[in-house]
């Protein structure tokens, strides 16, 4: 007896959380043009906690909801694995929602490129890139190369002796940022021996000489310079960039080496999103974007301005693509 | 002189009100996220971040270290009476606490493991205190050829984990380093057995292999005795007595592995796992009577928890010296230095000598209010042991879903889970034992990643181990704990 | 009987090797590499076929002790595959359903189908323990899971 009330009140439980979710779902803003949130917005973070995309993500939703420029909850939901496709995946599935965004940066080109996503940029609404980073080149403090330009030759006449090292895998980011400024600079990028250390032990390698070259971000090399261990070769980025030690850092274009890695991170919403959501999002990163929060925010974190939105963004990424295409093609590396 | 004054800075930090009370949250947080499978420390800290904003740096990061060292600390306790592992440098203390925990002496396990866990956190922060600069460059001093030779090493342990036929040791042990291969191979970006998911393509999580074939496999020998009593009825089931020969049985591992747990700790990557298993079977192999262990032997509790506690302190040595994170949850960390306004790196000390001092001395202060904070809690948390077995099971089973679970959310990792519970259910029916396994989990990943990683520097050539003294010292060591056994017996033999 | 056992556990293990080294062929090489993706596969593979081997052939008697923990009853069998059985069925449903209810659920029904009559605290128990883990993870740790129906 007890046993059929039991499942007689979790039955009603049932019913009745169906139906109000229901009802609150079809009332509001069937007319209205303009489109707003009606529930908490799920931000996608297609990684475990700690990592970039989960930090920016947190940090964006964190400004979102203390400046009040969004009103409704913004759940920070993490999805690990694949190096982002398995988030990816579960936004696909997400088609046509509005309340659903995810954070993603060059891996979301270069996973699908080396075959492990079926979903790529195009699968998706890009909404606004937020931030650039650029790559660094590091070698110890006493090394024999001081430019870039030093460090290519040699690896012109005998590249069996330099070893550069990464967190990410062949193909990707750490290894591809090198490549693309190697091979503007001649080098025979069929012969750049590249090592992958995904748990970070990149640095340790580097310090006790087991390799030669990291290629890493420009933020984790900060300090090591500072305490005067390591020297940057170069930067991928156009221009200098502002900050003590920052902008000691020599460009790959004021070496000669016409040639840039921008590691962009931007939020996108599944594909099919309403486009008046799109106008909606659109706007509150522009607003976020504009807000002293958020500039504070990105100097803590010595992450650069980048706000691009719109068709500006999707051309961005079609011409990002094209390129690391090209280079993965050359490598034999593309799927 | 300047480390003196440095040091009473710090010192002020950690004793000032605001300092103990943080000091006690970090630790508090730390011990119940520990206790909780699947809730690690890395999630604990990435959470609190955003909740440590505009607090005072120094308060901030003394919590944080609090959150990682209460989560080692705490982390024993699920091993010990679920034996469902919820951190992985705990995953040892199992081996000897869940039989403990099993005879009816869960609170003698819980009160040994909480003794030498503090034991081993304040020997090593001594060792921390004193040596942090001098042994930065102890932490740098391995390279891939250097990890190898490490990893070798750890694994020519696999035999002596064993409990009758080595072949089956052996067999368990490749099948773990078989499965540890799933994934995107790191040094070449081959999707490796993943058959087309992309569920696969970053390998399966440590924790599914440890909740599948411990908690879920001691799950299903408990459905079999679930109306087993002898446990639950235990009078002495909380009682934490220790003899004089307890304490002095305890004593040996206790002051030797927290020496060689902390310096493990400080090598960047090595970590509290891998000084938990080689602290379980260093003091196996010396011991008087290594047939007790795994069967409730003290010092196969006091050994690896010790072990794990002293290198987590030995892991803020390339920390807080170098700013090189050594593990996934000093990485975490030096995210949050970061948003904290701080830079880590090798001008610490200097730069913010109240931080890099306050943090070490507040570890002190952690670790006494970990023990006080533990020890009287014990007889309560043994009395879980208390609840019917049919409840204790649901809630076991539920325990590792959701510790698995809050891994990625994704439900293809919970029916990983259930296979490797399947799988670790038929090995023990069929007498393979589960500790290779996961030993070579554990180290054949890093393994094959410094092989490799040795080859493409030297440009595939073997000679490179030769001209590395620390990774030829090392090789030399793994081929005589392999060969000295077999030298023994045959030494015995004709005499018997 | 006892070798015979053994035996077929290791002509099992020999099959697992042997599928594992031909999956190892099948790896596509790279390029770039002195020691490819599929080397170590390859030599755990040939590893497990010679143990198996060497398994197969090891006149080693089994233990009492050994023997007693392959004799399960038929009934104690079953019971584990219907526990199997529930959980498959709550993994498949959490994030349809949603953890609170899914969670109550598989507690209060395990708990009862292995023997825990008293089904008030039973229910007590599972209601409280699904609550109080949600209201943990989703407020204080930030960390959601499902909600499924439920409007929390």
């Amino acid at each position: 007896m007890k046993k059929v009330f039991v499942i007689l009140t979790i039955l009603t439980l049932l019913i009745v959380s169906a139906c109000s979710s229901k009802s609150t779902g079809e009332d509001a803003g069937a007319e209205d043009k303009k489109w707003s949130p009606e529930k908490p917005i799920e931000v996608v973070a297609p990684a475990g906690p700690g990592g970039g995309w989960d930090t920016t993500a947190r940090m964006v939703t964190q400004v979102f909801e203390e400046e009040n420029l969004i009103d409704k909850r913004m759940p920070v939901v993490n999805k690990a694995g694949g190096g982002g496709a398995v988030g990816w995946a579960y936004i696909a599935g997400q088609k046509s929602s509005n309340h659903h965004l995810f954070v993603s940066s060059p891996p979301l080109i270069l996973v699908p490129l080396n075959g492990q996503s079926q979903y790529s940029h195009e699968d998706f609404t890009p909404i606004a890139n937020m931030i650039a980073d650029y790559g660094a080149f590091a070698v110890k403090a006493d090394s024999k190369w001081n430019t870039l330009t030093d460090l290519f030759e040699d690896m012109k006449t005998d590249p069996t002796k330099i070893s550069v090292i990464g967190t990410s895998s062949p193909g990707s980011m750490d290894h591809m940022q090198f490549i693309k400024i190697a091979q503007a600079a001649g080098v025979d990028v069929k012969k750049v021996k590249y090592l992958s250390d995904p748990d970070g032990g990149g640095m340790t390698a580097l310090l006790n000489g087991s390799v030669e070259v990291y290629s890493t971000g420009v933020a984790e090399t900060v300090e090591q310079v500072r305490a005067g261990k390591i020297k940057v070769l170069g930067i991928t980025a156009e221009e200098r960039l502002e900050g003590e030690v920052l902008s000691d850092f020599p460009t790959t274009v004021e070496q000669g080496i016409d040639e840039t890695f921008i590691n962009w991170r931007g939020f996108f919403g599944p594909a099919d999103m309403d486009p008046a959501a799109v106008e909606y999002y659109t706007a509150k990163f522009q607003e976020l974007n504009d807000s002293g929060a958020w500039d504070e925010m990105r100097k803590k974190y010595g992450w650069n301005e980048m706000f691009i939105t719109g068709d500006d963004y999707k051309d961005f990424l079609n011409k990002e693509r094209e390129e690391m295409q090209v280079l993965l093609d050359e490598l034999g590396l593309a799927k | 002189m300047e480390a003196f004054q440095g040091l009473m800075s710090g010192f002020q930090i950690a004793f000032s009100l605001s300092g103990i009370i943080f000091i006690f949250i970090g630790v508090f947080v730390g011990t119940f996220i520990g206790m909780m499978p699947g809730l690690g420390p890395i999630s604990a800290i990435a959470i609190m971040i955003p909740v440590t904003y505009n607090m005072d740096p120094a308060l901030a990061l003394v919590m944080m270290a609090g959150v990682y060292y209460g989560a080692i600390f705490g982390g024993s306790t699920s091993s010990i009476l679920l034996n469902a592992p919820g951190v992985a440098g705990t995953v040892a203390t199992s081996f000897d606490g869940y039989p403990m925990a099993q005879q009816g002496k869960a609170g003698k396990a819980l009160a040994i493991a909480a003794i030498s866990s503090f034991v081993g956190g304040t020997i090593s922060v001594v060792l921390l205190m004193m040596f942090s600069p001098l042994l930065a460059s102890v932490a740098i001093s391995f390279g891939p050829a250097e990890y190898f030779a490490l990893m070798l090493l750890g694994l020519t342990a696999i035999s002596s984990l064993s409990e009758g036929s080595t072949i089956k040791a052996f067999i368990s042990a490749i099948l773990g380093f078989m499965v540890v291969t799933i994934g995107i191979d790191s040094q070449t970006g081959t999707a490796r057995f993943t058959f087309g998911n992309a569920n696969l393509l970053e390998g399966i999580d440590f924790l599914v292999i440890a909740l599948g074939l411990f908690a879920l496999a001691e799950v299903c020998m408990l459905i079999f005795n679930r109306k087993d009593t002898s446990v639950s009825d235990n009078k002495n089931l909380g009682s934490m007595k220790l003899s004089k020969n307890d304490i002095k049985e305890m004593a040996g591992p206790m002051g030797r592995q927290s020496f060689l747990g902390f310096i493990i700790g400080v090598l960047p990557g090595a970590g509290a796992t891998i000084a938990s298993f080689i602290a379980y079977i260093t003091e196996k192999k010396i011991a008087k009577n290594p047939e007790e262990f795994g069967k409730g032997s003290i010092k196969g509790v006091a050994a690896p928890e010790t072990a794990n506690n002293a290198a987590t302190s030995g892991a803020f040595v390339p920390l807080l010296s170098l700013g090189i994170p050594g593990s996934g949850t000093t990485a975490v960390l030096l995210g949050a230095f970061l948003v904290l306004g701080i830079q880590p790196g090798p001008l610490l000390v200097q730069d913010h000598p109240d931080i890099f001092w306050g943090i070490i001395a507040s570890m002190y202060v952690g670790n006494l209010f970990l023990l006080i904070l533990n020890l009287p809690l014990v007889p309560y948390i043994s009395k879980v042991l208390r609840i019917p077995r049919p409840m204790l099971i649901s809630l076991v089973i539920i325990f590792s879903l959701i510790g698995v679970y809050a891994l990625s959310f994704n439900t293809f990792d919970l029916y990983l889970l259930l296979a490797f519970g399947v799988i670790g259910f038929l090995m023990r029916i069929f007498s393979f034992p589960a500790p290779p396994f996961i030993l070579a989990f554990i180290l054949g990943g890093m393994m094959e990643q410094a092989l490799r990683q040795t080859m493409t520097i030297s440009n595939g050539n073997l000679y490179i181990f030769f001209t590395k003294p620390i990774a030829l010292s090392l090789i030399i060591l793994s081929l005589l704990s392999i060969l000295f056994p077999i030298i023994k017996n045959r030494i015995k033999k004709p005499v018997g | 009987m006892l070798k015979s056992v053994n035996r077929k556990v290791a002509l099992f293990l020999a099959a697992v090797a042997i599928l594992f080294i031909f999956l190892s062929f099948q790896l596509p090489s790279y390029p770039y590499t002195e020691v490819d993706a599929d080397i170590v596969p390859k030599g755990l593979g040939f590893l497990l076929l010679i143990c198996s081997i060497l398994l197969f052939f090891n006149n080693q008697e089994e233990t009492e002790a050994e023997r007693k923990k392959r004799e399960i009853p038929r009934d104690e069998l079953l019971m584990l595959l219907a526990v199997f059985g529930i959980i498959l069925v709550y993994i498949f449903l959490l994030e349809l359903i949603g953890f609170v209810i899914m969670t109550i659920l598989f507690i209060f029904f395990t708990t009862w189908f292995l023997g825990y009559k008293k089904l008030i605290s039973n229910l007590a128990v599972s209601v409280t323990f699904s609550l109080v883990i949600y209201l943990l993870f989703s407020y204080l740790l930030q960390i959601n899971l499902p909600a499924g129906i439920l409007p929390i």
